[in-house]
């Protein structure tokens, strides 16, 4: 038999007979639908070929137009990587093509001042917010400074996964109510054993869930957790960019100068000693997107470069 | 066949409409004249002093014209009213000959209505005024009333006196000088209708209640009551082309407490099943305190909604869906956790309120409800913004800012830590730097260490002048650690301490 089989994979008439066998069990895992544990060219579905741009050209053109509609999609990097700038990115595109959207805030995260600087119709925007838990309850310690665990168990673990086992419901029920263009999950923070003790289903069932519709499902995670599920996957790096001298090194040349006070004036209290340079600030940041798509639909590196609001 | 009553007596409306509704179900009421400029059909009981009767096939029943009209001033005159009665072929004719008839049965023959009518005054006309319809007038109010005041001002001033005149009238000239107003008056004048019978609908109570034989306790049974409940209610509103505006629940428990929840919706809806589900997500945060002997179920009905969906855009969920996605999710993650974020009037970091969720329709631009809170201070810098095309930097804000130990050299920080040092526990590989960049991958958090680049400090101060728990003051610096992340970090003036707000992502 292991004979048989070898001459079948080497020679012409068994490299047919290969592929006509490969065509077959493709066929029994689709009918049984199981192909989406496939990595090789899956039939396209409903949704398919319909994306969501993030009107970023460069990124869009990599992406083919956008992030895949009716499939789930990871934005993965570490903190400071420019993945909720991304995030945002997409959102404000969607909105202002008139989509409604929903993020599911899994621990409270997103500052309203970014989301409104990246131009985001706040009408359009459902925010779900999560439990802000802290990042000592985020690892398993004991909760602090007067965080509200009422309705939790105080048993950090079973905190943590409360709270993320809410938002996957919460992300559930977004995605089953439908009609949302932009739907993402910003799991960024919880902590990778968190993640590891979610049963890898959780995302073959988001899959199944969007499966179709016209909804793009963006899921944010310091680290890869859709596998195989389709979309893409967004790994994203980033440099920091400042402008001027830094404070450190001119710090003491510096002081004795005036100060920058953003505060209105009616707000503003006494005057404040110098102690750094007017155009010494952050610049932003200058994201590196390194795409993975299972189906080698697309793939390299894109740049894109992001201001600092301040 | 028509017959118009109208009652002598002023203040005994409820009484003449009983009258009539013992002969007839399909009866227009008389609206008065303050009532008509609003299009308000709902009658008036205190004012109304006339009404017109469908009285067709009753002569099988009283006998002829002549007879039914003297059963009506006789049941009439059992209820202490003194009535008028006139029966025509037309409504306007019975109507026009009522007030005519002193005291007696009127009956006019069916095609001699312009004759019957023809010997009365030109000023009778003016009662049925609200029967012509405007031509081209946009607002109907005063202008409305006015150019009747005029046509029926043009007839006397060409000398007309009765109706007759105005219905031997050439009907071109008349179009010619009044236009087609003109030509309804003369319609009128003649004695036929403009328009047929307006029956009342009397209000229709949507309320549905059911008594149990045995207490039940918990929602799941109830969920099976409301559904019995709302489902001839949805048949009823949707009989009556209506939606439910309001839902009252009311539960009548063991205790001999009743526990009432009543729901706005944001639309008019009537799906039984959606009705129920938002009743029980509301009874899942408000659970009554015992069993429950009896459910009733109200609903305030309002006009249904009417919907064009569009080619060119896409469309919204419906409202229903919405109002049911956001009890659900209220029910899970907490009350006021969902919803639409909105920029509040102040410069205090990270200041926010959350409005409903209710996205406005990209075409007319109007939202389900009015947003509680509004954008104020920073739509300037919106708007800037919004012309590049540059992605903006996003900081993940820390809801409980972390506190941080930082070490300043020359009033500027050159170590950051935070007192987490077993968060390290959970990041187990942190030490390994990546060979590419030379940075920790993907376990970068509130480590700590040295600063590289920082900026700052932007001072920001306000609230003061409230209560002290909204006061802040403090400096902001931006600063980049030697783990690769950015952070921006402040100090608390009032209590000089440190803490982290966020991250740069």
């Amino acid at each position: 038999m292991r004979i048989r089989l070898v001459f079948a994979i080497f020679s012409p008439l068994g490299e047919t007979m290969a592929k006509h066998a490969l065509a077959v069990l493709e066929d029994a895992l689709r009918a049984r639908k199981l192909d989406r544990t496939l990595t090789s060219a899956i039939p396209p579905g409903k949704g398919d070929g319909q994306v969501a741009p993030a009107a970023l050209t460069e990124l869009d053109t990599s992406l083919q137009g956008g992030l895949p509609r009716g499939q789930l999609s990871e934005l993965v990097g570490p903190p400071s990587s420019g993945r909720t700038t991304l995030l945002l990115q997409m959102l404000a595109a969607a909105t202002q093509r008139g989509e409604i959207v929903a993020c599911v805030d899994t621990f409270d995260r997103l500052d309203l001042a970014s989301v409104v600087a990246a131009g985001v119709d706040l009408d359009r925007l459902l925010w779900i917010r999560g439990h802000a838990v802290s990042r000592a309850e985020s690892v398993g310690l004991r909760p602090q400074f007067g965080v509200r665990t009422a309705g939790l168990s105080l048993r950090p673990e079973g905190l943590l996964d409360r709270t993320i086992e809410r938002a996957l419901k919460a992300l559930n029920l977004v995605l089953q109510a439908g009609g949302f263009g932009v739907v993402t999950i910003d799991l960024a923070d919880a902590s990778p054993a968190a993640l590891h003790r979610l049963p890898f289903t959780t995302w073959l069932r988001v899959q199944r869930t969007i499966e179709g519709s016209e909804t793009a499902c963006v899921l944010v995670a310091p680290q890869s957790l859709g596998r195989s599920s389709s979309g893409l996957t967004l790994t994203l790096d980033s440099r920091t960019q400042w402008v001027g001298q830094s404070s450190r090194a001119g710090a003491s040349a510096s002081a004795g100068s005036a100060s920058r006070v953003t505060a209105p004036v009616s707000a503003s209290r006494s005057g404040v000693r110098a102690m750094s340079s007017r155009s010494n600030r952050l610049a932003g940041l200058d994201v590196t997107v390194h795409v993975v798509s299972p189906r080698r639909r697309s793939e390299g590196d894109v740049m894109v470069a992001a201001t600092a609001s301040r | 066949m028509f017959g118009a009553v109208y009652v002598i007596d002023e203040g005994a409306a409820d009484v003449l409409l009983d009258v009539a509704h013992e002969f007839s179900s399909r009866i227009e009421v008389e609206a008065p004249p303050a009532r008509v400029a609003t299009e308000d059909r709902t009658p008036s009981t205190s004012q109304v002093r006339q009404v017109v009767l469908d009285l067709g096939g009753l002569t099988q029943l009283f006998g002829d014209a002549r007879a039914i009209g003297e059963a009506l001033r006789q049941t009439a005159a059992n209820h202490g009213l003194r009535v008028q009665v006139a029966i025509a072929g037309t409504r306007t004719a019975a109507r026009l000959l009522v007030r005519a008839s002193c005291g007696s049965v009127t009956v006019v023959a069916p095609g001699t209505e312009a004759a019957a009518v023809a010997r009365l005054p030109i000023q009778r006309l003016a009662v049925l005024a609200p029967s012509i319809a405007p031509v081209h007038a946009p607002c109907r109010s005063q202008s409305h009333a006015s150019s009747h005041g005029a046509a029926l001002a043009a007839f006397r001033r060409w000398g007309l006196r009765t109706l007759g005149d105005v219905a031997a009238l050439p009907a071109a000239a008349v179009a010619a000088r009044l236009g087609q107003e003109g030509v309804q008056w003369q319609r009128l004048a003649r004695g036929e209708d403009l328009r047929p019978l307006l029956p009342v609908v009397p209000e229709e109570p949507f309320e549905q209640a059911l008594d149990l034989e045995w207490p039940i306790e918990g929602l799941e049974p109830l969920s099976f009551v409301l559904e019995r409940l709302l489902t001839p209610l949805e048949a009823q509103l949707d009989r009556r082309g209506r939606g439910a505006a309001v839902l009252h629940v009311r539960l009548h428990l063991v205790t001999k407490t009743v526990h009432t929840r009543s729901l706005q919706l944001p639309a008019p809806m009537r799906d039984a099943r959606t009705l129920r589900t938002l009743a029980l997500l509301d009874l899942e945060s408000h659970p009554p305190t015992a069993a429950i002997d009896r459910v009733v179920v109200a609903i305030e009905p309002t006009p249904a909604r009417v919907l064009q969906f569009s080619l060119l855009t896409r469309p919204l969920p419906s409202p229903a869906q919405i109002s049911t996605l956001m009890a659900r999710l209220g029910a899970l993650m907490g009350e006021g956790r969902c919803g639409s974020p909105a920029v509040v009037d102040t410069w205090q970091p990270g200041a926010f309120a959350m409005n409903a969720f209710a996205p406005a329709d990209p075409e007319s631009g109007q939202r389900a409800s009015p947003p509680k809170h509004r954008v104020s201070v920073p739509q300037r810098a919106v708007k800037a913004e919004r012309a590049t095309t540059q992605p903006v930097v996003a900081l993940r804000r820390f809801r409980i800012p972390v506190p941080a130990r930082v070490r300043v050299d020359h009033y500027t920080p050159v170590r950051v830590t935070t007192d987490r040092a077993a968060m390290r526990l959970d990041h187990p590989v942190q030490a390994t730097q990546s060979s590419v960049a030379g940075r920790v991958p993907c376990t970068r958090g509130l480590n700590g260490g040295d600063v590289q680049r920082c900026a700052g400090p932007w001072r920001t101060s306000g609230g003061w002048w409230t209560v002290p728990a909204k006061a802040w003051d403090r400096d902001e610096w931006d600063v980049t650690l030697t783990d690769g992340a950015t952070y921006r970090v402040f100090r608390d003036r009032s209590t000089d301490a440190w803490f982290i707000e966020g991250v740069v992502d």
